[in-house]
C-alpha cells in the first residue's frame, strides 16, 4: 500500500526527514510518534504529495513520487482520507457541506451524497448538527466531523497527523476508537501522534521517528 | 452534469457566504464602473453639446448704406460659399425697420424721414463637423468681400469654446486609455484580493482531492457574478445621472439639449466588468495553487 525506499526530505530550517525506507501494508493500523519536529508531519505530507522527495521515491497505492506531476495530485489524494491536527474544516459552510464536498469532487450523484454524508454524521455521532458551522463545534465535534470528511469517498488509506493533538483525553480516546472502527472495515491507517500512552498496548504496529529518522518498526 | 451545477451553485453561494469581501469587491467595480461609464456618455455628448453652441454662434453681417435687397442677397451668397458656412438669413432695410419697431418701439423713418439702417445677413455655422471651426479666418473672409462694412461676433467666446473641443478631441485617446487601463487594474486587483481572501479554503480543498478545475470554476463565477451584479446597478445610476443632467439644462440653462445614453455602453460595461473579473480570478487562483 505505501513505501517509502531511501526517502529524504529536508526542509530550510527544519530536519524534515532522511532516508527513510519501510513499507506499510494494505489494511495494516500502523502508529508513528516522536516528539514535536521529528518529522511525523513531513512524513505524511511526502504520502499525500504535499512534498515530493528530494531523494528516494514514495509509493502510495498506484502513485509513485518519481512519475508524480501536478495534475496527478488531486487524483492521487482522492483514495487518501485526511485528519489533521487543525482540522482544515470549511469555515464558510456547514458541517453537512464540509463532509460531503469529497463527493462533489468526486462526482457522486446527489441522491448519494446525501445517504453517505448522513450514514457518516451517525457513525462519528454528530447527527442533529448537520447545519451547524465549524465555529458552532467544539474540539472535539470538529474533529470528528474532519474524520467524517476523510472517511466520506470510503478511501482506502486514511492518515491522521496528531488528530488528538487539540483534544481532551476522553475525546482523544473515542477518536482512536473511532479509527480502530474504520479499521476494521478494511482501511489502511496511518496515524502520528506524541502521545503514547494513547497508542501503548492495542496491539498496532508503532514506528518512532526521531530527528528525521526511523528508530524501529521499519 | 451534477459536478457543473453544484459548482455554479458554489460560485453563487460563495457571494452570500462571504458578503463583506463580496460588498466591497462590488462597490468598487461600482464605482470604477460608473466613472468609466461617465466617461463614455460624455465622450458620446460632446459632439452633441457643441453641436448646440454651435447652433448659438451668432454672427452679424452688415452691409454698407448704398447696398440695394438685390446686392445684399447676392453678399450673403458669397457669405454662403465660405468654408464652414452653413446657411445666411438677409435682413434687407426695410427687415431692419421692423425689427428696431419690435426692440425698441419706436418707428425710425417717421422719426428721422429717412431709414439710416444698413441691410445685413445672419450667418449660421456648420455643426457638424468634427474640426475645430476655424472662425477667425471665416471672419477674415467675410470682411473682405466688398460692401461689406462692419461684422458684428462673439469672437473670443466662440474661440474658446472651439479651441476647448479642439484640445478635448486631441487628448480623448489618451485620457480613454487611461481611464480604462486604471479601471482594469481596480477592478482585476479587487477580484485577485477577494481570491486571497480564501487561501485557506483553496488549500483545504486540495487536501481533499479537488483538481485545480474543480477549484476555479466556482471563483470564476464568482467574479463574473460581481461583475454582472456591478453592472446592473451602473446602468440605472448613470440613466439617473443623465436625467439629472437633462434637468438641470432645461430648468437652469433653458436650452432644449437633452444628453443621451447609447445601451450599447451597458453592453460595454457588462463585458469589460465581466472579463476582466473572470480573468482576474482565474489569475489569482493560478498563483495560489501553482
Amino acid at each position: 500500500m505505501i513505501e517509502f525506499q531511501n526517502v529524504s526530505y529536508k526542509h530550510q530550517n527544519e530536519v524534515g526527514v532522511n532516508d527513510l525506507s519501510f513499507t506499510i501494508q494494505e489494511n495494516e493500523f500502523a502508529f508513528l510518534i516522536g516528539p514535536t519536529g521529528s518529522g511525523k508531519t513531513t512524513l505524511m505530507r511526502l504520502m499525500y504529495f504535499d512534498l515530493l522527495p528530494q531523494t528516494g521515491m514514495v509509493t502510495v497505492g498506484d502513485f509513485s513520487s518519481k512519475k508524480m506531476k501536478s495534475k496527478k495530485i488531486a487524483f492521487a489524494r482522492r483514495d487518501i482520507g485526511m485528519v489533521f491536527q487543525d482540522y482544515h474544516l470549511l469555515e464558510d459552510r456547514n458541517l453537512f457541506d464540509n463532509i460531503a464536498l469529497p463527493l462533489h469532487v468526486l462526482g457522486f450523484p446527489a441522491s448519494e451524497i446525501i445517504q453517505r454524508v448522513d450514514e457518516c454524521i451517525d457513525l462519528v455521532q454528530l447527527s442533529g448538527k448537520e447545519k451547524h458551522y465549524p465555529y458552532q463545534l467544539s474540539g472535539g465535534e470538529q474533529q470528528r466531523a474532519c474524520l467524517a470528511r476523510a472517511i466520506v469517498k470510503d478511501p482506502s488509506l486514511l492518515i491522521a497527523d496528531e488528530p488528538t493533538g487539540n483534544l481532551d483525553p476522553v475525546s482523544a480516546f473515542e477518536l482512536v476508537k473511532l479509527l480502530k472502527d474504520i479499521h476494521e472495515t478494511g482501511t489502511t491507517i496511518l496515524m502520528a501522534s506524541h502521545n503514547y500512552n494513547l497508542i501503548k498496548g492495542r496491539g498496532y504496529r508503532i514506528m518512532e521517528l526521531q530527528d528525521g529518522h526511523l528508530r524501529g518498526g521499519s | 452534469m451534477d459536478k457543473f451545477l453544484f459548482l455554479m451553485s458554489e460560485g453563487f453561494k460563495n457571494i452570500w457566504r462571504h458578503k463583506a469581501t463580496s460588498f466591497t469587491a462590488v462597490f468598487t467595480l461600482y464605482v470604477t464602473l460608473i466613472i468609466v461609464g461617465i466617461f463614455m456618455i460624455s465622450g458620446e455628448n460632446i459632439q452633441k453639446i457643441l453641436e448646440y453652441a454651435r447652433s448659438k454662434y451668432k454672427v452679424e453681417v452688415f452691409y454698407q448704406q448704398n447696398v440695394t435687397d438685390q446686392e445684399a442677397n447676392s453678399i450673403a451668397a458669397k457669405i454662403k460659399m465660405i468654408d464652414g458656412i452653413r446657411s445666411t438669413t438677409v435682413i434687407n432695410k426695410n427687415d431692419a425697420i421692423d425689427i428696431f419697431k419690435e426692440q425698441f418701439g419706436e418707428d425710425i423713418l417717421s422719426l428721422l424721414g429717412y431709414n439710416p439702417l444698413p441691410a445685413s445677413t445672419v450667418v449660421n455655422f456648420e455643426r457638424n463637423t468634427q474640426n475645430r471651426l476655424n472662425f477667425d479666418k471665416i471672419i477674415e473672409e467675410i470682411k473682405l468681400i466688398e460692401k461689406v462694412e462692419a461684422v458684428r461676433h462673439q469672437g473670443y467666446l466662440i474661440n474658446k469654446i472651439e479651441k476647448a473641443y479642439q484640445k478635448m478631441m486631441a487628448n480623448f485617446p489618451i485620457v480613454s486609455g487611461l481611464i480604462i487601463f486604471i479601471a482594469i487594474l481596480v477592478i482585476y486587483n479587487t477580484v485577485k484580493l477577494s481570491v486571497y481572501s480564501r487561501k485557506n479554503l483553496i488549500y483545504s480543498m486540495q487536501l481533499i482531492g479537488a483538481t485545480k478545475a474543480f477549484i476555479k470554476l466556482p471563483f470564476i463565477f464568482e467574479g463574473l457574478m460581481m461583475g454582472v451584479i456591478s453592472t446592473v446597478f451602473v446602468y440605472p445610476s448613470l440613466i439617473g445621472m443623465v436625467n439629472g443632467a437633462n434637468y438641470i439644462l432645461e430648468s437652469v440653462s433653458h436650452t432644449r439639449m437633452q444628453l443621451l445614453v447609447d445601451p450599447f455602453i451597458w453592453i460595454w460595461l457588462i463585458g469589460l466588468a465581466g472579463i476582466i473579473s473572470i480573468l482576474g480570478s482565474y489569475r489569482a487562483i493560478a498563483s495560489i495553487i501553482k
